[in-house]
Formats: structure tokens, sequence, C-alpha cells
């Protein structure tokens, strides 16, 4: 049984600019089939029990299978003049969904992994960030977070020490804030949205709001799957496939906090698709 | 030298891979194939009417196909051929041995990434039939005390076939069962001036570990 | 006889400085071996993320996780963490370590408080090893090898050969050794042609 608190939130279901007419594209979401097509009532998705509510934002549709619990989250900087707005196209993992999320909320791993582009030894250090979950929005929270990187984007020139915040807005989606490159006091946004297809099978829809208005679209999406194909390898071989909320079963540190505080805001919620809850 | 390059491509890797072991400059221009399938496009047919890449640019000469193209770096730089008759006949060999390796392990991996529509089961199959193959080959080199594919140092083919099977896991083909097959990926990728593509990480432990900052 | 270990790898495909993937009684291991030789299998899994440390790398004495780049020492214990390099891992972080040995060119892992040793192959060395969905059966049937204790053993026209076999849910490990003076190009290229008909056998 999946939990309703699961079924009533938003959940990316497609590239919203390839979507096209009936038959249109057939996909899975929590497990059910579900269609997405276009015909003069707009982007629709039907799934076995007839249409799901559907919102269109940022470059995709998101979908629900219940009762939508309230809107789906606002990026304001979507709309913030003078921001190119990117579509990174879709990478299928099989991992958890929740899995997903937490790798990209993780910094840690940046010289091991990316190694050269977001990080590099020696300096492998996380300094202390702050993490909340805040009650008005109800999402997780990391800001002040700091770490040295070689190429942080693909505008950069050489290693500078970026500044990150991070959010989750949804238990499927991520949307991070870093240093821009190009506009001194202003953030790049990038976001990860995932559509969990089965628990242990995910498609992963990363998206980007970016100053930039240099390089070209292609490097710009080729810069992203570059970075996000690094992780795949990692999130296909961890040990178990869901992501265990049991406390006694994986050993953070305190570079984990985002990672907790994500682990405690779903139990909370019981947004436990895709989740372990006891040792297995 | 301009490379019309997808950063997820094997094939534009293999290329990638050779200039960076000659010691070739590359300009690289990446193209849109997923999701923008810009390959595909009439813009982009114009420069190769297969619609396919890598495209190797070098002044009037336009190559289309990856093996075209490691012969090309690999002859201009010298060696990597294969010395003599036999060498050279078991070079070619392995290349048309690396389009086995695109068409199976290579289809299962944009099939499990990309969603390509293929019959997964036969694709994965024939892959592991091409990595049955190739480790009984480097089976009998180890036994001769040698690592690569063809005679005792690396040669195209050696940069031909590993891509697809150094990315066979990321179609869901394990290489837990091929210990010849990951020390020759090893030895590949100890090579001075190699470089890496997403899926294939950093030998870590190649450089010593840091002292403190 | 040591009946309590099973096979999990040969020598001869873990040099220095490199870890693997093995297979022991249906658990994943990392088996790795340090720069200066010492052989160690664990659990196939880093405590902190779950990551396979078979992925991982060797520095010295040290195993890292690929993921993090945590540090382990020959004993299991984590000794270094990365991300808090001035923190002195707590005792508790610690991969879960099994008994490991080297025979005869063979790498067995053994149970916990294992008492004897692992069998040993007088007269035979390493030659390769290979995975196949044939059981045990279909591979004595297919090679016209006689039973033993840890697996089929026998004469070829290329040589004396031993089939150690490691069996889980899925596959079958076959680590073969060859007597010292067979040719084992030929014994090699045999050991595929009994893992063909095998399968053929298991597919018809």
């Amino acid at each position: 049984m999946i939990p309703q608190a699961v079924l009533d939130e938003w959940y990316p279901v497609g590239m919203a600019a390839q979507v096209g007419p009936p038959p249109g594209r057939e996909t899975m979401l929590l497990g059910q089939p579900i269609t997405l097509f276009r015909d003069s009532a707009g982007i629709r998705v039907t799934g076995p029990d007839g249409d799901l509510a559907v919102t269109v934002a940022y470059g995709h549709v998101w979908a629900c299978l219940g009762t939508p619990a309230h809107a789906l989250f606002p990026i304001p900087e979507a709309t913030q003049e003078g921001r190119r707005l990117v579509d990174c196209g879709v990478v299928r993992v099989k991992c958890s969904p929740l899995r997903a999320v937490e790798n990209f909320l993780d910094i840690a791993h940046f010289p091991f992994v990316h190694t050269d582009i977001l990080g590099a030894e020696p300096h492998t250090e996380v300094a202390r960030y702050e993490v909340q979950i805040r009650e008005d929005s109800d999402e997780v929270w990391a800001t002040k977070v700091h770490f040295y990187q070689p190429q942080a984007a693909k505008s950069a020139e050489g290693g500078i020490v970026t500044e990150y915040m991070y959010r989750v807005p949804a238990p499927t989606a991520s949307v991070l804030y870093k240093t821009c490159p190009a506009r001194a006091g202003e953030w790049d946004v990038i976001g990860i949205f995932v559509q969990p297809l089965t628990e242990e099978l995910c498609d992963v829809w990363p998206w980007m709001a970016l100053f930039d208005d240099e390089t070209p679209m292609a490097d710009l999406i080729q810069f992203q799957q570059m970075i996000f194909l690094q992780d795949r390898s990692i999130l296909e071989n961890q040990i178990p496939r869901l992501l265990p909320l049991d406390p006694g079963m994986e050993i953070p540190t305190q570079a984990d906090l985002t990672s907790v505080a994500y682990r405690r805001w779903l139990k909370r919620k019981g947004l436990t698709y895709g989740a372990q809850m006891v040792a297995a | 030298m301009i490379l019309y390059d997808y950063v997820l491509s094997a094939s534009c890797y293999k290329v990638r891979l050779m200039a960076a072991l000659v010691g070739e400059r590359l300009d690289l221009q990446a193209v849109d194939f997923h999701p923008g399938r810009e390959h595909k496009s009439a813009s982009f047919r114009d420069l190769n009417p297969a619609g396919t890449l890598p495209v190797l640019v070098d002044g009037d000469l336009l190559l289309t196909e990856s093996t075209a193209m490691l012969v090309y770096l690999a002859t201009k730089a010298g060696g990597w051929m294969g010395s003599g008759a036999v060498n050279a006949a078991q070079v070619q060999g392995w290349l048309a041995f690396s389009a086995r390796l695109g068409a199976s392990l290579g289809m299962a991996r944009l099939h499990d990434m990309l969603h390509y529509p293929v019959d997964i089961a036969a694709v994965r199959r024939a892959g592991v039939d091409c990595l049955r193959e190739l480790e009984s080959h480097l089976t009998e080199a180890r036994f001769a005390g040698r690592i690569f594919l063809v005679g005792d140092g690396p040669t195209i083919a050696d940069i031909a076939c590993f891509p697809n099977v150094a990315l066979a896991p990321d179609g869901g083909v394990a290489l837990d069962d091929y210990p010849s097959i990951r020390l020759w990926m090893r030895a590949i990728r100890s090579l001075e001036r190699f470089i890496e593509m997403p899926g294939i990480h950093r030998l870590h432990e190649l450089k010593p570990a840091p002292e403190a900052v | 006889m040591g009946t309590e270990w099973v096979a999990v790898g040969l020598s001869r495909d873990l040099p220095a400085g490199v870890a693997m993937p093995a297979l022991w009684q249906g658990r994943e291991l990392a088996v790795w071996r340090s720069a200066s030789g010492k052989l160690s299998a664990w659990n196939d899994r880093c405590p902190h993320r779950g990551m396979r440390l078979s992925h991982g790398f060797v520095r010295g004495e040290t195993l890292a996780c690929i993921y993090h780049g945590w540090v382990y020492g020959t004993s299991g214990s984590c000794i270094h963490i990365p991300a808090h390099p001035d923190l002195v891992p707590p005792a508790t972080i610690k991969a879960e370590t099994f008994l490991c040995v080297e025979a005869g060119g063979v790498i067995w892992v053994g149970a916990a408080g294992a008492t004897d040793t692992p069998p040993e192959f007088a007269g035979y060395v390493p030659l390769r090893s290979v995975a196949t969905q044939a059981d045990a059966a279909a591979l004595a049937q297919a090679s016209g090898l006689e039973q033993a204790a840890q697996g089929l053993l026998g004469s070829t026209a290329a040589g004396g050969v031993c089939l150690i076999l490691s069996t889980s849910q899925t596959k079958t490990t076959i680590h073969a050794l060859a007597a010292k003076e067979a040719d084992r190009v030929a014994l090699s290229r045999w050991l595929d042609g009994v893992v063909r008909r095998a399968e053929e056998r298991v597919l018809a």
C-alpha cells in the first residue's frame, strides 16, 4: 500500500516541450502506468483511474496521483529576468528516488566522484553549515555551505570557493543555489526533479536557471549531464537500493546534516516510498 | 581539429581519449544529442548525412566513423597501430569487434540510461558473449605476460574496445565475473595522459594520499 | 579437509593495490590486497552510505570508499574521513570483516571461527576463474571430470585440471587450476568449451 501522503504529492513526469499529441508517451509514476499527451485542453496525464491533476512548471510536467495536498512549490528565480532556463533531459537510474535526491544534497563526495570539476583532494573538508526544516514552507534548507571547486560551472575559470544553499521542497525534488561565476551577488539555480517510477527505479530530470549569456546551450546541458552521470554509477551501487530511515543502518557525520534533516523530514511526513524503515 | 562531440557517447569518448593519449588538442563542439536530438537535425546532417556522432574535421578531412578517427590520430602521432602483419591484422579484428560491443553493451547502456527502445535481454546477452570472448583472449595474453589486446603495448584496438566495456555496468551488465578484463581496464586507466568520462571514475590510487591542507 | 572454506578468487587476479568484488555464500564481498600484499575480505558495503567498497581505491595499507573517500585500515576500522580531516573516527565505524587466506594461489574465505585450513591442491597452479549459469551437475557432465570434495578433478588432452566450484543462487563460479605441466592456453580454451556445452544443456 502506498501511503496517502505519498500519493498526494507532485512528481515530475516529463519535459513539457516533449509532450506530443496522442498516443503520447507512456511512462510510470509510483508503479502505475501513466500516459502524457497534448490535446486541445492542453497537457494531460492519464492513469489507470482517469485524468491526474497536472501542473506545468519549470519546463516540466508535474502530476499527482491522489488529491494535491498543496500547490507545487515555488521557484521565484524561474521568472527572474535575464536567466536562461535549461531543460537537461532525462537520465534513468536504478536506485531509490530518495537516494537520488540525497546524493544531490551531498557535497563531501565532490573530490572523489566529480574529481577536478566540483572538488579535488586535498580540499576535502566540509565546514560546518546550517540546516533547518522551515516550518512555514515545510521545506528542508541548508545554508552557508562552502566548498572549494576547481571548475564550479561551465563558465568558471579556475578554482573558487563556491557557496551553496540547498532546499528540498518536495519528496523527490531538490533545488540548489550556488555562487554565480558570471554575476556577483546572484545565485545560479539548479534543480533535480526525480520521477519515482518504482521504489527502486527513477527518471531524473535536471533543470537549470542560470545567468550565462555566453555558453552555448549544448555545452550547458552537457556539463550538467556529465556531472549527473558521474553520480549515476555511485547511485546504482549503494546497498540497499532503498534509502534506510533506520538510524542504525548508516553512519552520518556533521557533513551529512542536510541528509539527516531530509531523512527526518521524510519520516515525519510519512513520505516513505523508496525508503526502508527497518534494517533488512 | 574539431570534434563534434557528445559527452556521454562512448564513441565520442574513444576519440577524446585517443587524442589525449597522443597529446592532440581537440576543439570540442558540443552537439545536443539528448534531449535536443540535434544530431538528427537537417543542419547537422548537412555536415554528416548519417546523423551520427562523433564527427572529426581537420582542414578538408571529414571523418564520421570513430575507428577511422583512431587510425588518423594514431598514424599522425606514430605507434598505436600494431607493427607487423600479424599485429596489424589483429588490430583490425578488434576494431570490428568494437562495433559488436557498441551494438550490444552500447545499446544496453542507451536503453538503461536514455530510454532507447531495444530488446534489452537480447542486447545484454550479446554483450555477455562479447565479454566472454574478450576475457578469454585477455586471459591468454596474461599467460604470455602481456596485458593489452595486441602485442606488448597499447594500440587503437584497446582504445576502440575500452569505452563500451568499461561502461557495461551502465547498461546493467556487471563486470564482476571478468578478472582479466578488469586488469586490462586498469592498465588502460593507468596510461599516462588517460582521461575519464562520466561512468568511469578516476583511479585515485595513482596519486598518493594528500597531505593535510 | 577444509570444508568451512569457500574459494572466492585466484591470487593471480588480485595484484597488490587492487580491490575486487567476490561472492561468498550469497554475500557480496570486497576482497583487496594492500601495497605490502596483505589480503582482506570485507562486506562489500561502506558503513557510511552503503556504497560498494569493491569500487574503492587502495593506497598503501588502506582501502578507501570511492563515494566520500572514507579510509579503512586492514583491521576494517575507519581511520580517516576526508570531510573532517581533523576528526579521529569513532571505533564504531568499521567494515564487517571475514576470514580470508591464500593457499596454493587460491583466495579462500572462511566462516567465523573456522578452525581448519583451506584445502591444498599439490601439483596444480591457478589457471583462471569463469562464471556460468550452468550448475555443478551440468559442468560435471560437460567436462567428463570426476566429482571431488571441492569440485571436479581429472585429465584432459591439454593436461590435468581441477575445477573448484563456488555456487550461489545466481551462478556457479569455476576457479580452475592446471596441472603444472599442462598447456594453459589449450586448457583455458577447453574450459570455454565445457562452459558452452554445460549451458547448452541448461537452455535445452
